[in-house]
């Protein structure tokens, strides 16, 4: 089977192999393979994308949207790869079962940028990505120096935090919460309330109000996406507590997170980037042959009432 | 003992009686007295009210012996041209909100041509109009929330204000005890009782989901009584979707996904038959509270989500075959 298969396969690696000019119309074809854009932040990555390929008129992109279904993910690479692509962007659902279709692209000769979630091995080009626990690492920092300074906490009262955590089942959920409860470690912090979102504002709101009703005294809510946190503020505010309480978010969308801060619904929030501008630069940079990181970690900022009109600040 | 024993022989009674047994959990789980405050209550009849609201259209469809699996897709897109109306144009809410009725209508009466003029199964027609209404959704927003943040051609953001609608839908009324959506939530509950035992066409729902063909033969407009019933279901949908948006301050495209289910889940838990030709609104109202309650008290004590799932399922069973045993 192999050695059928690799007279054809070298063919089409050679067939592929793009030079370090576009082909004939002057364009390079890249194919961007979007698992799911039922989330502000994938739309986002992708108009980050559309945005830093739209100042490079030798860039074609073609976006495909997987609707969260792995198979078709799957499908949708191969069509790629098949119509005979210049370079890959993939945003994979999952590592293990979409391993097999990126690193048959890239051993077919189709560089390949992952972008955001991982595939298994290290048949692609690039990685690009930001680390969710680092992340979240951060915005337990932030808020233990942040509860740090109330006054009971001052007095060696322990602070008293909820936590709203994105879909449990999901990796980022996991990540960002594991480096926010590392933070937490030795601090004068309690978590009185933990409940799955799911990642959903009206879920968010829902559990808010519970542990509203469950809890007298919250002085900080830690949610793992922006959306959460503004659901639980909007509980906050119904109840007539939203002024005793810190909320603190992630992922910083400019339409989103940014916008609560300036509205001072969030006391914080911890961007998640999308990569899409990093991918494209890349991708210009593969494609004219010149040499990228195998491993790109994407920088994050924090976004606070101070600083969100000066555009943040970076997370070291 | 004969009175309660003719009580439970009531559909009616035996909703209350699973709505009575989810109320004795919430006193025993109470989460330390939590359960015994108003606010709790308060919150969890607004929680439920958007699904009551799909629950009284899904009510009328089932009760012709069909069902409508697109009122939660209806919702997103409701949600998503609500927002767009008034808080990006800047509609004043009576022009507003007829505008989505409408949408919310016309959604329910395509629906509902598909199944009385084309005969399609109920079940695929709506699953139709879930799928075209969501990628409506999708594409009159551009797969982003319309919320209160405009982007400008050079990438800033400007802010609009929270129209008055927005503001006046998630308040609350009554010293702070009751919240608006679930007036609204009741008030449906009653045009929908007003329609099923009040109107000619009520009679005309039942007799169609009791037999189709001898209600045809009898002179039943059951063309009529089917588009009636899916129309009124997109109608709730839109009213629905318009509560969803002014509580999340946005309209989000991915609003109600799966809220169909609950609905559903709601119509069933309160005994009305997924056989059509029986049923009614207050068994709706009752299955919507023990939804509602049982909700509730698994957030109050802080369930794991795992655990919830399961204890949803199995009660849900519960209550279902409690029912059932009774007739017996």
């Amino acid at each position: 089977m192999t050695t059928r298969l690799s007279p054809t396969a070298l063919i089409l690696a050679l067939a592929c192999a793009s030079p370090a000019f576009p082909k004939d119309g002057g364009k390079w074809v890249v194919g961007m393979s979007q698992c799911n854009l039922g989330e502000p932040w994938r739309v986002q990555m992708n108009a980050d994308i559309r945005r830093e390929a739209a100042a490079h008129p030798e860039l074609e992109l073609i976006f495909k949207d997987a609707q969260n279904d792995t198979l078709r993910q799957r499908a949708q690479i191969e069509e790629f790869v098949n119509s005979g692509v210049d370079l890959l962007i993939v945003s994979p659902k999952e590592a293990a079962p979409l391993t097999p279709p990126v690193a048959e692209a890239y051993r077919r000769g189709v560089p390949v940028i992952v972008l955001d979630r991982r595939v298994l091995g290290s048949d692609y080009t690039e990685f690009i990505g930001a680390n969710n626990r680092m992340i979240g690492k951060a915005a337990g920092a932030w808020a233990v120096g942040r509860l740090a300074e109330l006054p009971a906490v001052r007095k060696g009262a322990r602070a008293r935090v909820v936590e709203l955590e994105g879909l449990m089942t999901s990796i980022p959920a996991q990540d960002r919460g594991a480096g926010f409860h590392e933070a937490l470690k030795g601090a004068p912090v309690d978590i009185v309330y933990t409940a799955d979102m799911k990642w959903l504002e009206p879920q968010a709101r829902m559990e808010m109000e519970s542990a509203l009703s469950v809890q007298p005294q919250i002085d900080l809510v830690f949610a793992h996406n922006d959306p959460g946190a503004h659901g639980a503020y909007l509980a906050a505010q119904a109840a007539g507590r939203e002024r005793d309480i810190i909320f603190v978010g992630i992922d910083a969308l400019a339409q989103e997170g940014q916008v609560y801060v300036r509205q001072g619904v969030l006391a914080a929030t911890f961007e998640y980037p999308t990569g899409g501008r990093e991918a494209v630069e890349d991708a210009l940079k593969i494609l004219r042959r010149e040499s990228v990181p195998k491993e790109v970690t994407l920088r994050s900022r924090v976004f606070t009432p101070d600083n969100v009109a000066s555009g943040g600040e970076w997370l070291k | 003992m004969r009175t309660l024993r003719r009580w439970i022989e009531r559909p009616e009674g035996r909703a209350l009686f699973a709505l009575l047994f989810i109320l004795v959990i919430g006193c025993v789980f109470n989460a330390h007295d939590a359960f015994f405050r108003w606010g709790t209550h308060r919150d969890m009849l607004r929680q439920v009210s958007v699904y009551g609201i799909l629950a009284c259209g899904m009510t009328l469809v089932i009760v012709t012996g069909g069902i409508d699996l697109s009122v939660g897709s209806v919702l997103g897109l409701c949600a998503v041209v609500f927002a767009q109306l008034s808080l990006r144009r800047g509609l004043p809410a009576p022009v507003a909100v007829p505008a989505v009725l409408a949408v919310g209508a016309a959604a329910g009466l395509a629906s509902g041509a598909a199944v009385a003029r084309y005969r399609i199964q109920p079940f695929i027609a709506t699953l139709a109009m879930m799928v075209f209404a969501r990628g409506l959704a999708k594409w009159l927003s551009g797969g982003e929330k319309v919320s209160r943040a405009v982007q400008q051609p050079d990438g800033s953001f400007s802010y609009v204000d929270l129209p008055g609608a927005f503001e006046r839908l998630d308040a609350k009324v009554w010293g702070g005890n009751v919240a608006v959506v679930t007036l609204v939530f009741l008030g449906c509950v009653a045009l929908s009782w007003v329609v099923l035992t009040r109107l000619r066409y009520g009679r005309y729902l039942y007799a169609t989901g009791g037999n189709e063909e001898a209600a045809r033969l009898s002179g039943v407009p059951v063309r009529r009584a089917k588009l009636l019933a899916y129309g009124m279901s997109g109608v709730f949908g839109a009213v629905a979707g318009i509560c969803q948006a002014a509580q999340e301050q946005q309209g989000d495209p991915e609003a109600g996904v799966s809220y169909e289910l609950t609905a559903i889940a709601i119509a069933v838990i309160g005994g009305n038959s997924l056989a059509g030709g029986r049923g009614g609104i207050g068994l709706t109202l009752l299955g919507a509270m023990t939804i509602g309650y049982l909700e509730k008290i698994l957030s109050i004590n802080a369930v794991a989500e795992s655990s919830r799932l399961m204890l949803t399922g199995a009660i849900i069973l519960a209550a279902v075959l409690l029912q059932r045993r009774r007739i017996e």
